[in-house]
């Protein structure tokens, strides 16, 4: 039963998830490793922060493929109905806990590296994203209810305008912070779509298609500097 | 007035040994670099702890000189300056 079921998964849209997750881990690989010369070299903070975004991006994308294969697997629709014990461990909440924390420390870390210059910096910066991502994740695993899953990720929103808008007022305008913008937005859209699933419905495969354009612009402009000289 | 960065301290520093031969002794080092005393001091001791220069000793005096590793940072300058701005970090 177990084969046929697998069998089943692998046919409906799982393909599209999988080439969907590949391209944004593909994408956010290439940034990290295409960038590790310059940040050798330079050992600029922000060039740090901003690559390690995108390496917690491609874990996260990691950890959320395998959510969406565990739903699928076990015909669920959401996170909260999932098993408590797959394969004698907590899969389920293990997974949902690596996705939350690496989502939020991508973030974080992402807003850092566009505003590191304009905040008072101290060595207890980078401890209080960890703690904040932790807690995140903790609090999802922990409270399976759909209005936490929606106040956190409103948190995250509200950060990503706050931090955007204090780099546009210290830094005036850039164009890459709406691409910025748009990539918290988008990837906060993914995690909601993670933790309720049909709360878009139809417009999932926009927000897939939105999502992927926005890690390829970042990672065919990264691609034109780095190898432009 | 316009205030250095790290990187463009080092940079500048790269450069002046790189405009001197690659060989130069570090008090006209200092000189030259526009920076003061302990500053300088700092920033040898990180050029040479990351490898982008290396201490060579001739006749028993000691000059600065550029690795591979400080040519490399040289050439990719530029780049590095054009990627910060490109991604606003």
């Amino acid at each position: 039963m177990g084969m046929a079921r697998l069998g089943e998964v692998l046919t409906i849209g799982f393909g599209t998830e999988i080439i969907y997750s590949f391209i944004i881990i593909l994408c956010s690989l290439m940034i990290y490793f295409g960038t590790k010369e310059l940040y050798e070299l330079s050992s600029y903070k922000g060039l740090k922060y901003f690559r390690q975004a995108f390496l917690f991006f491609a874990i996260a994308y990691f950890f959320r493929s395998i959510i969406k294969f565990l739903l699928s697997f076990f015909d669920v629709r959401g996170i909260i109905d999932f098993p408590q014990r797959v394969f004698g461990i907590m899969t389920g909440p293990i997974a949902l806990f690596i996705f939350m924390y690496f989502s939020s420390i991508a973030i974080f870390y992402l807003l850092y590296s566009a505003s590191w210059k304009n905040l008072k910096e101290n060595k207890y910066t980078i401890y209080s994203f960890h703690i904040l991502a932790f807690v995140i994740a903790f609090l999802s695993v922990v409270f399976r209810n759909p209005s936490i899953y929606l106040g956190l990720n409103l948190v995250l929103l509200l950060l990503t305008i706050f931090t955007i808008f204090i780099a546009k007022e210290k830094k005036g305008k850039h164009p890459f912070y709406k691409v910025y913008f748009l990539l918290t937005l988008f990837w906060i859209l993914n995690i909601i779509d993670i933790l309720l699933p049909g709360f878009f419905s139809t417009t999932q495969i926009l927000i897939y298609l939105a999502s992927a354009g926005i890690f390829f612009t970042i990672f065919y402009k990264v691609l034109k500097k780095v190898g432009s000289k | 007035m316009f205030k250095r960065g790290r990187l463009e301290i080092n940079h500048d520093i790269l450069l002046l040994i790189q405009k001197n031969k690659n060989h130069i002794k570090p008090t006209p080092l200092l000189r030259k670099s526009n920076t003061s005393a302990g500053r300088f001091k700092e920033y040898l001791s990180e050029l040479l702890e990351k490898g982008f220069v290396k201490k060579s000793l001739e006749k028993g005096k000691v000059f600065i000189i550029l690795t591979d590793k400080g040519f490399k940072f040289l050439e990719k300058y530029s780049t590095i300056l054009d990627f910060i701005d490109e991604f606003g970090i």
